[in-house]
């Protein structure tokens, strides 16, 4: 798995893929829907796809003297790293946004998702679809993405357009501080759960692929 | 065990194709071409050989082990080239070397570094500055970089200019010497009868010859008449038209029945040209 994560980083990782993550600073941005960055985080991880089918990584990859349901393990894998950096720098600049900053003119009469615990979930919600509608998808045929990636902008800008609409209703922004850390949590069950059966069906369908 | 890959009723099914209880082997340190025309399930018998494709029924071992229970053994022993395939276009040669060794328990950098000179090829390039021939040799560098006993390539020779397939067919040569294995699938009939030692004829998903190259040659002949075989039709494997006539295809032991015409031994594009007309 080590050998197999190392050819994801070198070879097979699109250099836009890492470049995205600089999209979650994308949380400072006051007046705007900042649950984008975790879309333009998935957006970059697209961009590898795009260069592992255009590169016939699936085809050297599963030529290698490697179980082929490590090639869809060490996707997975590399893919939630990415997202686990994008994640932290999140997590960081919404605790930055909620003490240092929370005085700030630019934040204090914002009408957006504030940067928060609940933000922090629907980021997760937004890459848990990624893996499970995008990466399902992609592994049905380890070569067709087109439809798995529209699929997945439906859901995420619907779970965009949630997240704010959320944020005006009367109760749920006014959540005490272990309300929305237990909304955090319940996204961590979220993400995690949905990768690992998303990983476990794209590794038993990726044995069964005729490359 | 002497066979470097034994196949053994291989079938697989397709909308409008079916492999057809597939069976060959390829005895190690022999160059064993495999031969038929486009669409006649080449590249799926090879696929299938690899475990890319997966056969309906049938069974495949390589150096006597099955291939299921022994996949990644297996893979570290043999080496696979497509002709047209290039993997990683934009990443230097001695990048993609460097992360492929890593996988291998008997990379030899050394001995990369030896073919890639014995290759002309510059691990500075990227395969997309490379030409198709230069890509294959690329493949084969890796490979033998791992120590592969079986080298499995599918059509390399393709895409080639001339000079570029004699040089690739010398290079199997050469690999026979150390013992190496090769089987290639080809439509080319004329790189078998520079370099194979047999060949496996495929038409239409089914095996229809395997055979030492020679034998195969030898048993049939090539009959011509300017005014067609009506009287001789029931042994004509198949025809062509000629300039003066037709020429008919024939087994070697018919021969006798066609006293009086001209009887030629054929060239293997003799045989395969008559065979794959008859066919349609």
């Amino acid at each position: 798995m080590k050998n197999l994560l190392y050819k994801e980083f070198c070879l097979s990782t699109s250099p836009i893929s890492y470049i995205f993550i600089v999209f979650s600073l994308m949380v400072l941005i006051p007046g705007y829907p900042i649950l984008m960055g975790a879309f333009f985080i998935c957006m970059g991880i697209f961009q590898s796809y795009q260069l592992i089918r255009d590169q016939n990584d699936i085809l050297y990859s599963a030529l290698l003297p490697v179980r082929k349901r490590d090639v869809v393990t060490a996707k997975y894998i590399s893919d939630a790293i990415i997202q686990a950096v994008g994640f932290l720098i999140m997590c960081a600049l919404t605790v930055l946004r909620m003490t240092v900053l929370s005085g700030s003119p630019a934040y204090t009469g914002n009408v957006m998702m504030p940067a928060d615990p609940v933000f922090l979930a629907f980021v997760l919600i937004i890459f848990a679809e990624f893996n499970v509608i995008f990466l399902g998808g992609f592994f049905k045929t380890a070569y067709y993405f087109g439809k798995p990636f529209i699929l997945f902008i439906i859901a995420s800008m619907i779970t965009v357009g949630v997240g704010e609409a959320l944020h005006h209703m009367p109760r749920f922004p006014a959540g005490s501080l272990p309300f929305q850390l237990s909304v955090l949590a319940f996204g961590v069950v979220i993400y995690t759960v949905s990768f690992l059966l998303s990983l476990k069906s794209s590794q038993n369908r990726f044995e069964k692929i005729d490359l | 065990m002497n066979s470097a890959l034994f196949v053994d009723g291989l079938c697989k099914e397709y909308p409008g194709f079916l492999l057809d209880r597939v069976s060959f082997s390829v005895p190690k340190g022999s160059i064993t071409g495999f031969i038929g025309r486009n669409g006649a399930g080449k590249s799926t018998t090879l696929k299938a050989s690899l475990n890319l494709v997966h056969a309906d029924s049938g069974s495949i071992s390589y150096f006597g082990l099955p291939l299921k229970e022994h996949e990644n053994e297996i893979k570290q022993r043999i080496g696979f080239a497509g002709g047209a395939v290039s993997y990683y276009k934009k990443k230097k040669l001695s990048e993609i070397a460097r992360i492929t060794g890593r996988f291998y328990e008997n990379w030899d950098s050394d001995a990369f570094g030896k073919y890639m000179r014995l290759f002309s090829i510059d691990p500075e390039k990227t395969p997309d500055k490379l030409s198709e021939g230069m890509r294959v040799k690329f493949s084969l560098a890796l490979a033998l970089s791992h120590r592969a006993e079986l080298l499995i390539l599918d059509e390399p020779t393709s895409g080639l200019d001339p000079v570029s397939r004699e040089e690739l067919l010398e290079t199997f040569l050469m690999l026979r010497e150390k013992g190496i294995s090769v089987l290639f699938s080809t439509h080319i009939t004329s790189d078998l009868d520079r370099c194979a030692d047999r060949i496996v004829y495929i038409q239409k998903g089914r095996i229809i010859a395997e055979s030492g190259i020679g034998e195969f040659t030898d048993s049939y002949r090539t009959v011509s008449s300017a005014d067609g075989f009506s009287a001789n039709a029931e042994y004509i494997l198949g025809r062509c038209k000629t300039r003066d006539g037709e020429t008919g295809l024939i087994k070697t032991e018919n021969a006798c029945a066609f006293e009086g015409s001209e009887i030629r031994i054929p060239t293997l594009e003799d045989i395969m040209v008559h065979l794959e007309k008859e066919d349609i």
